[in-house]
């Protein structure tokens, strides 16, 4: 990966990202291979939105995209699970608070 | 421009013919605007399979579809105004070919990779010339197809702009190949623009905005801009406007023997 432009009329890849419509996130599409920027939407637009099928394209030198994909940094092997937004698992632990204090479960709330 | 027998031919008006001044005219405006798009795009699609890279052979068979079906609006007009019982398909088809009415550019094959790029850049910026010219033409449906053609030939524009400069920038080679394809088509990039039999019909009732001179020398200020700009050099004048779009050549001849061949295989049946 290299900051320097590409030398003039070399074809590279670019990623295409597109909306589908207003609202809509851009999500990754593919990609084309262009010399430049201008032919490389030109491009995207016919293969991405020929049919009407996008209201909006991005693209992006695929040299231009910085790339992490270490397993170590990405998928630690250890046990995370405290760290993910649902939270400990409190069933058991409620249903025995429950019995000594000789309370029932509430029951599930009419709409 | 003279007809030379065109006229007939192209149009089959017949002795019974009904049509008035501004209906002849405006029948032969539309005619040459869709055989312009229709040979342009029947001789770019040759490259479909076969584009330079697998992106701009997707790019320049999409354009040539896309003047396809210009082609395919201009003639329902036409079709719709002359209502001698013949469809779209026969215009488009049966016509000998020295029937054909459009521009002596499009006579030009489509040669290498950069005659293509300097036909199409040269047609696409005279058909915007014209389509301008006719924006609040007062033939509504023409009017109404107009607006829509004029948003996709922008596209068209921006891509033959794109490919020009790429061309003219790309060193000696590519830029060769562009100076020896602008000097061979140069001559007859005027015949586009070219005025048609029936101008001054035109004018009259308001079909066509400013005489053809004056849509023209707007074409050549903008086009002579562009072209110095790249330090190439401005377009000549056009070679034997009178024939601008008659006496066609081998090559469209060539072209015409093609796209008539499965029409022509089985006369009258059902595509």
């Amino acid at each position: 990966m290299s900051d320097a432009p590409a030398p003039v009329g070399i074809l590279e890849p670019w990623e295409v990202f597109r909306q589908e419509k207003d609202g809509d996130p851009m999500r990754h599409g593919g990609s084309v291979m262009a010399p430049d920027a201008t032919l490389a939407l030109h491009y995207a637009r016919e293969m991405y939105s020929r049919r009407q099928e996008s209201v909006h394209l991005w693209v992006v030198r695929r040299a231009d995209i910085h790339d992490l994909a270490d397993p170590d940094l990405l998928q630690p092997p250890l046990d995370r699970s405290f760290k993910k937004p649902g939270g400990y698992v409190m069933r058991e632990k409620l249903a025995a608070a429950r019995q000594l204090s000789g309370e029932a479960k509430p029951r599930a709330k009419a709409k | 421009m003279t007809l030379d027998g065109v006229e007939p031919l192209a149009m089959d008006f017949g002795g019974g013919s009904s049509l008035d001044g501004r209906e002849r005219a405006l029948a032969l405006l539309l005619l040459s605007m869709a055989d312009d798009e229709f040979v342009i795009g029947f001789s770019d699609s040759e490259w479909t399979g076969i584009g330079p890279i697998l992106e701009e052979d997707v790019a320049i068979s999409s354009l040539a579809q896309d003047e396809l079906g210009h082609a395919q609006a201009l003639y329902g007009l036409f079709v719709d105004l002359v209502a001698d019982g013949r469809d779209v398909d026969a215009v488009a088809y049966d016509r000998p070919p020295e029937g054909s009415f459009h521009a002596r550019l499009l006579d030009h094959p489509r040669g290498d990779w950069a005659q293509t790029i300097a036909r199409r850049w040269i047609y696409e910026t005279a058909d915007a010339a014209r389509l301008a010219a006719l924006a609040e033409t007062s033939h509504a449906p023409l009017r109404e197809l107009v607006a829509k053609l004029r948003r996709e030939e922008r596209y068209h524009l921006l891509h033959m702009d794109a490919w020009l400069e790429r061309l003219a920038e790309g060193g000696e080679g590519p830029r060769g190949r562009l100076v020896a394809a602008l000097e061979l088509l140069g001559p007859d990039a005027g015949t586009v623009l070219a005025p048609l039999p029936g101008e001054t019909a035109l004018l009259r009732h308001g079909i066509l905005a400013e005489p053809w001179s004056a849509i023209e020398a707007r074409w050549r200020a903008e086009t002579s801009t562009k072209l110095i700009g790249l330090g190439l050099e401005a377009l000549p004048a056009t070679r034997d406007p009178e024939t601008a779009r008659t006496a066609h050549s081998d090559a469209f001849r060539a072209l015409h023997e093609e796209f008539t061949l499965v029409r022509r295989s089985e006369a009258g049946a059902t595509w």
